[in-house]
């Protein structure tokens, strides 16, 4: 290989690190110990399917987080889904406050995560800002889940675009912090 | 025997317990209309419960943001409704997650 060959294959190697990665659940990343490590910040109940959603996020985004303003770069949101407890009628039982009792196992894990750049490896109309997705299996090591689509949760969070995609931090935040 | 000054007070409060039983749990009507919640803002009281009907002609999903509070209904089919319990005091907002314009505000009282 000559000087000019070897120089062509540096700058080719060089252009390639420079490339964002890959976009999709990949480069989504949730630490195992997110249950004590991240802030469990809201629980929402759905009837409909007799689940509890319990809401996460991690600390630097907590701290970070402005009403009113986009997230923080590199703000994790981690949805954690549980089976609510059922009465003998079959009916979610309810605390005094009238909130759903979960089951303590987790039954889907998913996540949006926000990184500077990375909404330019999707077009604009589907974008949703700079966030991704993913959903990970419950269990010892998170592992992605195979076979899983993101389409649904690019859409339905592009109804929120007006509060940086999502549906409970951004309210959480402007409630906590006014 | 117990006096009667004794028994006096006991006598009034039996008569106050009889006659100020807790008010029965109220049923308010929420339609989805023209992409609006109606009324826009309601008082209930602990113990009532809420009916979204959906009168449009267009899928809606209730939806509480409101930490304390929050639920979602799912999806909301014309002509469908689903009902909310509200058994804690407080303010709370209700959203549609399709139609982001589609707002409105619950307080309830004890």
């Amino acid at each position: 290989m000559n000087a000019r060959s070897l120089c062509a294959a540096i700058a080719g190697a060089v252009l390639l690190a420079a490339l964002p990665a890959q976009a999709g659940p990949d480069r989504v990343e949730l630490p195992a110990d997110y249950q004590t490590a991240y802030t469990l910040y809201i629980k929402v109940d759905r009837p409909d399917r007799k689940i509890v959603r319990f809401m996460y996020v991690n600390p630097e985004a907590l701290a970070a987080a402005r009403p009113g303003e986009p997230l923080p770069d590199g703000t994790t949101l981690v949805m954690e889904d549980h089976k609510a407890r059922l009465g003998p009628d079959g009916e979610a039982l309810r605390d005094n406050a009238g909130r759903f009792l979960a089951e303590e196992m987790v039954t889907a894990i998913f996540v949006q995560q926000t990184r500077q750049g990375w909404g330019e490896a999707y077009p604009p109309e589907t974008r949703n800002g700079d966030w991704d997705y993913a959903r990970y299996e419950p269990g010892a090591t998170l592992a992605l889940k195979a076979d899983q689509k993101y389409v649904g949760c690019f859409s339905c969070h592009q109804r929120r675009a007006a509060r940086d995609y999502n549906f409970t931090f951004s309210v959480f935040v402007k409630d906590a912090k006014r | 025997m117990p006096s009667l000054r004794a028994i006096a007070p006991l006598t009034v409060a039996a008569v106050l317990a009889s006659t100020t039983a807790p008010a029965a749990a109220v049923e308010h009507v929420v339609t989805m209309l023209g992409m609006d919640y109606a009324p826009a803002t309601l008082v209930a009281n602990a113990g009532d419960v809420i009916r979204f009907i959906n009168d449009d002609s267009e899928d809606h999903v209730v939806f509480v943001p409101t930490n304390g509070f929050a639920t979602d209904l799912g999806t909301v089919k014309p002509g469908e409704a689903r009902t909310m319990p509200v058994l804690k005091t407080g303010t709370f907002e209700v959203e549609c997650v399709i139609h982001p314009s589609m707002l409105m505000t619950v307080t309830v009282t004890p």
